[in-house]
């Protein structure tokens, strides 16, 4: 029997082996059998604060094992979740919250100010502090989700600056997990660490994956001290690491972690951001036995190719083929397919293609295309591929602005609203710098209103108390004017290529 | 080395080190008054890649090279932490 549903696939894993371990925690070990049980438990919580199926409740976590409870639970509940940054700020999350008509939202402790003011602007939608006291028996559970029933509302920075939230159904979460699973050969003797946010689709999937397979998801806060990594890879007997460019740069410059043997490991994953060259050298010198899978996706439909780790040595460029079940293609601009070498928008076909931007039809509009058949609509990536001979796919650049960041994304726009919202502030333009931690470092160039100076920490902080992490410049340079285009526009690509200019060679 | 050398050394890898942390961490909270025994995780003054940095920074500037499995809470997450992993890099 196959799970037709995220939660569906947890009970099976719990009624064949309830003591296995399902997510492993700040050194706690929390097995199926008892996370199968706490998803119903907060269910039934859930319908008594009044949340029915095809609700959809916001989780403002950071990684934890009560956040893979809440996600388990939302859905046991018959509700949709969004995982969203636990550095989100109020009006960002006051905004999320009104667009999803979220029906009730779920956050740490620490977290119990901000969202009660979001919820607040958003209408009241109440708010637990603690998943766990949602827990109870006392009530019938709740229906069950379809499997064309929302499963996530992923919200994603959007063109305009607002998130839009992307929407996924049970089939098109089960699907793309499975295409993924089939390649990565995942099975339940994998143990996979987890140092990606939950709240990034990448992270979130490890743990949907990892369910599904009845593997052990070991999750981390953060990578922030590598020290820790290093001794979860090896005690853990960690079998897969899904990482960013970031995670990798900073591994592969640890000194001795080459010479340790991880046995176990046998996979290495990276999205979010292409590596360069001489980092894929890097990795393969740390971790000599692990293969390295080179991907490329986009929330709005998880993950669209793959590089299989024998291809690397001849293409180390290419983030590969279409995963499996799937096919994508660059575009000709007259809808046909263009001719090897040509470059054009990456197009994605396949049931993991999302439902469209909630509550968005324009948006929606602007992605998913007329399809093969009446009820089909095909992905417009937004993003500019070329294909070689044989069809491995290569990412060309962006048609948009767009920065990676960590390997999240950064919306200019986003930022620039918030640096033109200070008062001192007359023109502002946010530009991607590489960086080798980062992979592209947010840059912040402002001019100040006449009469007034800019002070650039202070002007940091600004950003900082209105901005997630990943979205706060690390730079700010103060000009007099910025250089506009002959358009009269701000010439963005001046600014790159000064900042550019700066860098150590 | 002599005590009084340690001392004074000890004295002025403190200084350099929250010297570095406050130009590059502390920019968004001007008002927290940072203790050397403040964990600088739980806090919020450096996140992952901060360590990254932070890490770097110590090698270089104090001539010690940093193992892979030495980049722990105890060794790197306070100030006070650091100064002792400093001294005992450079005792060694």
């Amino acid at each position: 029997m196959s799970a037709r549903t995220i939660g569906e696939d947890l009970r099976a894993v719990a009624a064949a082996e309830p003591d296995r371990v399902a997510v492993v925690a700040e050194d706690s070990r929390l097995t199926y059998g008892r996370l199968d049980e706490l998803a119903d438990r907060v269910a039934i919580g859930l319908r008594k604060l009044g949340v029915a199926r095809g609700d959809r409740v916001a989780l403002v976590m950071a990684n934890s094992e009560q956040l893979a409870i809440a996600i388990y639970g939302v859905q046991r509940a018959g509700a949709a979740y969004s995982p969203l940054n636990p550095t989100i700020k109020r009006d960002k999350l006051g905004y999320v919250l009104a667009n999803a008509e979220a029906a009730a939202v779920i956050c740490d402790e620490d977290r119990g100010e901000v969202a009660g003011a979001a919820a607040e602007m958003a209408g009241g939608a109440p708010v637990i502090t603690d998943v766990l006291a949602l827990a109870t028996d006392d009530g019938e559970p709740p229906a069950p989700a379809l499997d064309v029933d929302l499963s996530a509302l992923i919200y994603t920075s959007g063109s305009t600056g607002d998130p839009k939230g992307v929407t996924l159904t049970h089939r098109n979460v089960i699907f793309a997990a499975d295409s993924i699973i089939e390649y990565l050969e995942m099975d339940a003797r994998d143990r996979i660490l987890c140092v990606l946010p939950l709240s990034f689709d990448y992270g979130l999937y490890q743990l949907l994956m990892s369910v599904r397979v009845g593997a052990t998801l070991v999750l981390e806060r953060g990578f922030a001290f590598p020290g820790r990594m290093v001794r979860l890879l090896e005690e853990e007997r960690i079998t897969g690491l899904p990482g960013v460019p970031t995670v990798f740069q900073v591994l592969s410059s640890l000194r001795g972690l080459s010479e340790r043997e991880l046995p176990d490991l046998r996979f290495l994953t990276n999205t979010g951001a292409a590596l360069p060259a001489g980092l894929i050298d890097a990795i393969q010198r740390t971790f000599p036995r692990a293969r390295l899978h080179s991907m490329y996706g986009l929330t709005e439909c998880k993950r669209v190719t793959h590089l299989p780790p024998g291809q690397l040595a001849s293409r180390p460029g290419s983030v590969g083929i279409p995963i499996p079940g799937t096919d994508a293609w660059v575009d000709d601009g007259d809808g046909g397919r263009a001719a090897p070498g040509e470059v054009g928008e990456l197009m994605v076909r396949g049931s993991h293609v999302m439902q469209g931007y909630w509550g968005d039809p324009d948006g929606t509009a602007e992605r998913l295309r007329p399809g093969r058949w009446p009820w089909e609509r095909i992905l417009a990536t937004g993003d500019l591929f070329r294909a070689d001979d044989e069809g491995y796919l290569y990412f060309v650049g962006r048609s948009d602005e767009l920065i990676k960041s960590r390997g999240e994304k950064v919306m200019p726009r986003e930022v620039e609203d918030v640096l033109l919202s200070s008062p001192d502030v007359r023109q502002a333009a946010v530009v991607g710098v590489p960086n080798r931690l980062l992979g592209e470092a947010v840059h912040a160039h402002v001019s100040p209103e006449p009469g007034q100076s800019i002070d650039a920490a202070e002007l940091r902080r600004h950003c900082g108390a209105h901005l997630e992490d990943h979205l706060v410049p690390q730079v700010v340079v103060v000009h007099d004017d910025l250089p506009l285009t002959s358009n009269g526009k701000i010439d963005k690509r001046a600014l790159a290529s000064e900042a550019r200019s700066l860098l150590p060679a | 080395m002599s005590e009084e050398q340690i001392l004074v050394q000890n004295g002025s890898v403190r200084r350099e080190l929250r010297g570095f942390i406050e130009e590059n961490f502390l920019y968004l909270e001007p008002e927290l008054e940072l203790s050397d025994s403040d964990d600088l995780l739980a806090l919020g003054v450096v996140d992952s890649l901060g360590f990254v940095e932070l890490v770097e920074e110590v090698q270089a500037r104090f001539g010690i090279a940093v193992d892979d499995i030495e980049i722990t809470e105890e060794n790197f997450g306070s100030i006070d932490g650091i100064v002792a992993f400093v001294d005992r890099k450079q005792a060694a």
